[in-house]
């Protein structure tokens, strides 16, 4: 056992870039988890969007009265704006692994300032709405909660790829191992996919 | 990267430095063993609480007419009481706590996947704990544990507190779910195959998803029960077009599979137990470990069975009944298999064994009730008496509380390299157990003849059942008292146990008691379920364990 | 090893207790304790009956076999210190039986539990029964009934007539239990639910609260000094007795059209036809032309200012056109549901004036 730990000690030792047996364990079981995490994350969203289908199944008609009108055309704009950013986040990743790092950040900072663009947009939705949380009714009960949620989720998305964006600068990761930016890309994605399923019941259904 | 020349270089290899001083020994401690007792202490201390404010419950109880306490002084303590069993004390015990302490060790690991995310999530839990009684000091919560709205949304605002602290202690457990999720999928020694793993892991291993999925809902009721009550969004409140049912469901969905969470590791342990003590395989392992899946994804389909009187559409409740009914079958394939791995054994009553077997008995009357309640005609008599109250404590303090007690007396040489009392544990068992049937076996009739539950003064008729019951309620006290003073005791002075005491077979036995920091000196492989009392121990590399040779050294970072 | 003469002695044994509790729970005595007081009681007793005799029997043979167990392979003097048990992992034989044996009894119980559903679950509502309607408060009950203003704080309801119970609540979820009618529901606030059943038994029957309700929950129930509410169930002389003096208490409200009106809306003038057609565009999705218990999401207003049974608006008012006018103005908001006001309905005063005098023509 101990004579064949040292010979891929070894091995280890020659070649620094080579993954090792370690870094490709803890990979998996960081995206593992990670994955997890983005499970319980779904559960927290899928309850809130049955609660909100719940409650309009079950009230008196829908819209509710005083509800206020939703803007179609900007949240489209907006909802092409976060798609955009997925596709941008997918090419940084993969520049990263072909190991071109300006491009890599130059997607990076893209995805990061669509994402900022499309927190404006809801910021905008939101003032154009002009109806408080507390005060809408259960169309805000659903509308602002889960919007809120996933535009909080996209807050913390931005500062998490600004992040990864200054230790790849600094040299966090190698081309060859790159677990967190994988992490990230995969939160990304999990956040457009929300996106989709608000949109459609918000706005489509 | 260079001290990966003594390791084969894999993450099982990988060893946390031993912790030095005492803060990062036994306060912010990583190491999952640590981790583990430090829920149990703290647990420990809840269930005394818990205990006192049960027993100020039965106090009241005592006459019809009450005047212990003032009707919401009552509505507080069994409010607290409820919380803290569910969420403070039999939760964090059976996962956190022995979860933590046994399973790693059990396949074969260092320790659980993600080492910090475990301190967190311990952690967060006495915090939390902390929270929900400082809702004491501005108007405890008083709607019971279910805190249906409107009914919560009149509440103290200790209500809001409430919320807050169920659902931080809520994040800690999503936290342990995927820990050991992750450590269970990714970390098992190598030929530890999911047929070669003992069955507490397989308890843990099918808790732990419960645990990550129903525990996030939850934390959406409550969030949305909060966000209602302090900004008032209108979720449950009906003169604002919400809705009371939507909290029951949102509410039910997770509390349902709570109940399993509370009760699958139990079984993990018993069928640990069995064997030990019965010197016998458990009977058919394979069913075991299967009921318990079902047993879990079902409890995701029946939630709405405690809803069956509130208003929800007939025709949507028969196949919640049915499903809830379907229960009943990998239920009693366990209870059968438990009791034939007692047929042909050759069984020692230690106070582990006592308690496992009164967990059987127990849990086998708190399960037939369940039946009883699925079916939608006999609930519309029975909900919300105290029926549901005998049924419920059936379960969890005849079933999942002696687990953790027949847990305790099994595992504590392990945690503290020195055996409980066995005198002293058979006395906390049989007054554990007398009194435990003489307090909650009268609550079945006295429900069915009329007494709901929740209530802080009764119909006169049944005071002397009640009086019966409260001065049971003591005996089982006693009993829980024994064993702490018992812990207490023999934490310092108990027999010295040696590594093996009962002479079990899974991993965590093979390693030196209190087990190392870092359990295995070498990574052990197995070759067969650790149920085979014929054949010599199925492990190989374990010859280093429990002599003098040198400890692994650590990574560096 | 096999089963030995110590086993099949101790099925025998558990054999005869297990038909003594199963005799026991067939013919004991329920009625003497708590008597069936509707025809619905019986079919749950029935039920009962069925589930406590298997559960007892069953909860016989597991104990008692464990209990056997635990004697007969105890560890003895005689046993060398490594002793070992009978090493059997499994019998699939074994295991297919006692997976087979709960599947049955889950099916047989679902058929008989299915059955009775169907017999005790208002799904069918009878068209000629006592409509009554039952309201929480905290922490008492009041009821409704048909040409009775107001609410009424005890339940009578006469002997062999088919009543159909309305209960909501104006406050927190409470619950409307009579144990001798082995019948139960939760009124919720904002639902509607309903219970129904014919009485079959004269008496007086408690009516318990056991759903979570607040500080007096615990005396929500008859005989306290919060809720002396009774269900009495009398015999058709002695119900007519008890109805007509209830009403001479509580004097009908008029339901004339008044000219001179006290709400701020003239309602002189208004057009049956044009408020038919208001009706339908703005109304119909949440009101049915039907009885008031036909709720989609407000209850149903054939005969709103006519029903004997519904002499008060939902607002508690009287149900004169000056009171449907204001609800139409005003909105309103209770116990039993929202329904948004004038202006964000978006209907003049002059459609109101149409609405009423459809309303009202509606008989």
């Amino acid at each position: 056992m101990a004579v064949a730990s040292v010979t891929q000690a070894g091995i280890v030792g020659r070649h620094h870039e080579e993954p090792d047996q370690l870094y490709v364990e803890t990979r998996e079981l960081r995206v593992q988890g990670f994955l997890l995490f983005m499970v319980s994350d779904l559960v927290l969203f899928s309850s809130f969007i049955f609660a909100y289908l719940y409650l309009r199944n079950t009230g008196q008609g829908w819209p509710p009265p005083g509800a206020p009108k939703l803007d179609l055309a900007l949240a489209a704009i907006n909802s092409v704006i976060l798609f955009g950013s997925g596709a941008t986040m997918h090419f940084a990743l993969e520049n990263w692994k072909h190991e071109k790092f300006m491009k890599f950040a130059g997607w990076m900072v893209s995805t990061i300032v669509l994402g900022a663009m499309f927190l404006s947009g809801q910021i905008v939705e939101y003032g154009k709405l002009a109806v408080g949380w507390g005060s809408s009714g259960i169309f805000g009960a659903g509308f602002f909660t889960l919007t809120g949620m996933h535009g909080f989720h996209v807050f913390c998305g931005i500062i998490y790829l600004t992040i990864l964006l200054l230790q790849a600068a600094q040299g966090k990761y190698t081309f060859q191992k790159y677990t967190g930016l994988t992490l990230g890309t995969l939160y990304w994605h999990f956040v457009d996919v929300i996106w989709v399923v608000l949109f459609s019941i918000f706005y489509l259904i | 990267m260079a001290v990966a020349a003594v390791h084969s270089g894999g993450i099982a290899d990988h060893i946390h430095p031993e912790p030095q001083g005492f803060i990062r020994k036994y306060v912010f401690s990583i190491d999952h063993k640590i981790i583990g007792i430090q829920y149990m202490i703290t647990a420990g201390i809840f269930m005394l609480l818990a205990g006192a404010l049960a027993e100020m419950i039965r106090a009241q109880l005592m006459r019809a007419n009450g005047g212990f306490m003032t009707p919401d002084t009552f509505n507080t303590v069994f409010t607290m009481h409820g919380s803290t069993m569910v969420w403070l004390v039999i939760i964090p015990l059976l996962t956190g706590g022995f979860g933590n302490l046994v399973m790693p060790v059990q396949i074969g690991a260092r320790d659980v996947a993600f080492p910090w995310l475990n301190m967190i999530a311990f952690w967060i839990f006495p915090v939390s704990g902390l929270m929900l009684y400082s809702s004491f000091l501005m108007g405890a919560p008083a709607a019971g544990w279910t805190e249906y709205p409107p009914m919560s949304l009149q509440g103290a605002p200790g209500t809001s507190m409430w919320c807050a602290a169920i659902f931080l202690v809520g994040v800690g457990s999503t936290m342990t779910g995927m820990n050991f999720l992750v450590t269970i999928l990714k970390m098992r020694a190598p030929g530890m195959t999911f047929t070669r793993m003992p069955l507490f892991v397989w308890g843990q291993f099918v808790t732990a998803p419960l645990l990550m999925i129903a525990t996030t809902a939850l934390g959406a009721a409550l969030a949305a029960l909060f966000v209602q009550r302090e900004f008032g969004v209108p979720f449950f409140d009906p003169t604002k077009g919400g809705s009371p049912l939507l909290w029951q469901h949102m509410f039910w969905f997770y509390s349902h599979p709570a109940v399993y969470i509370m009760i699958l590791p139990a079984f993990g342990m018993i069928s640990e137990i069995f064997p030990t003590f019965g010197r016998k395989p458990i009977f058919g392992y394979k069913m075991i470990a299967f009921s318990s899946c079902a047993i879990a994804i079902l409890g995701f389909m029946v939630w709405a069975h405690h809803m069956f009187t509130s208003g929800m559409a007939p025709q949507l409740q028969l196949p919640f009944m049915v499903l809830t009914m379907l229960i009943a079958i990998p239920t009693g394939v366990k209870i059968f298999s438990w009791m034939a791995t007692l047929w042909g054994g050759v069984l020692t009553f230690s106070t582990a064994m006592l308690y496992s077997v009164g967990f059987l008995a127990l849990f086998t009357l708190g399960g037939i009730t369940g039946v009883f309640l699925a079916a939608v005609p006999f609930d519309l008599h029975a909900h919300g008496t105290y029926f549901i109250v005998a049924h419920f404590h059936y379960v969890i303090a005849g079933g999942s509380l002696m687990g953790a007690l027949a847990g305790l007396y099994f595992w504590f040489p392990k945690m503290t390299g020195r055996m409980l009392n066995e005198t002293w544990g058979k006395w906390s068992f049989w007054l554990y157990f007398i009194g435990m049937n003489g307090t909650f076996l009268p609550m079945h009739w006295l429900g069915l003849w009329g007494m709901p539950r929740r209530i802080a003064v009764y119909d006169p008729q049944f005071q002397t059942w009640n009086q019966i019951e409260s001065v049971f309620s003591l005996v089982m006290t006693a009993g829980i008292i024994l064993t702490f003073v018992n812990v207490l005791v023999s934490m310092k002075r108990g027999k010295k146990s040696g590594h093996n005491p009962w002479d079990a077979r899974t991993l965590e036995w093979q390693i030196p008691s209190p087990m190392p920091y870092y359990n295995f000196k070498h990574i052990p492989s197995v070759f067969a379920t650790p149920y085979d009392f014929a054949e010599p121990l199925p492990y190989r590399g374990l010859e280093e364990e429990l002599t003098d040779s040198p400890p692994p050294v650590p990574a560096a970072h | 090893m096999r089963l030995d003469r110590g086993f099949w002695t101790a099925t025998a044994v558990l054999t005869v207790l297990a038909l003594i509790v199963i005799f026991w729970w067939v013919y004991a005595p329920i009625t003497a304790i708590m008597p069936e007081a509707v025809d619905k009681a019986a079919q749950i007793d029935a039920l009962y009956r069925f589930l406590a005799a298997s559960g007892s029997a069953l909860f016989v043979y597991v104990v008692g076999y464990i209990v056997y167990f635990c004697v007969a392979f105890r560890r003895r003097s005689s046993h060398a210190a490594d002793a070992i048990g009978v090493q059997i992992h499994d019998s699939h034989k074994l295991e297919f039986w006692w997976t087979l044996f709960p599947f049955l009894f889950v099916v047989g119980l679902a058929i008989i539990s299915v059955r009775i559903f169907y017999g005790i679950e208002p799904i069918n509502m009878p068209s000629n029964s006592l409509v009554v309607e039952g309201l929480g408060h905290q922490w008492y009950y009041t009821f409704r009934y048909p040409g009775i203003n107001g609410e009424v704080k005890q339940l009578h309801l006469p002997l062999n007539q088919q009543v159909t119970l309305h209960v909501s609540s104006y406050d927190v979820i409470h619950s409307f239990w009579v144990p001798d009618m082995r019948l139960k529901v939760d009124m919720v606030p904002g639902l509607v639910n309903t219970l129904t059943f014919t009485p079959t038994r004269t008496g007086r029957y408690n009516i318990v609260c056991t759903e979570f309700c607040g500080t007096l929950h615990g005396d929500m129930r008859s005989g306290t000094p919060n809720d002396k509410a009774y269900l009495f169930i009398d015999t058709p002389a002695q119900y007519k007795s008890w109805y007509d003096s209830q009403q001479k208490a509580n004097a009908n409200a008029s339901n004339e059209i008044a000219v001179a009106s006290s709400s701020s809306i003239n309602l002189t003038g208004g057009d049956v036809a044009a408020g038919k057609a208001m009706f339908q565009t703005k109304c119909s999705a949440c009101h049915a032309v039907a009885p008031f218990e036909q709720k989609i999401v407000g209850p149903g207003l054939k005969g709103v200012l006519h029903d004997p049974s519904h002499p008060n608006l939902v607002d508690g008012e009287k149900a004169t056109p000056e009171d449907v006018a204001k609800i139409l103005q005003n909105g309103f908001s209770g116990p039993l549901g929202v329904m948004p006001n004038q202006t964000a309905n978006g209907i003049s005063d002059k459609d109101i004036a149409n609405l009423v005098a459809y309303l009202n023509s509606l008989k």
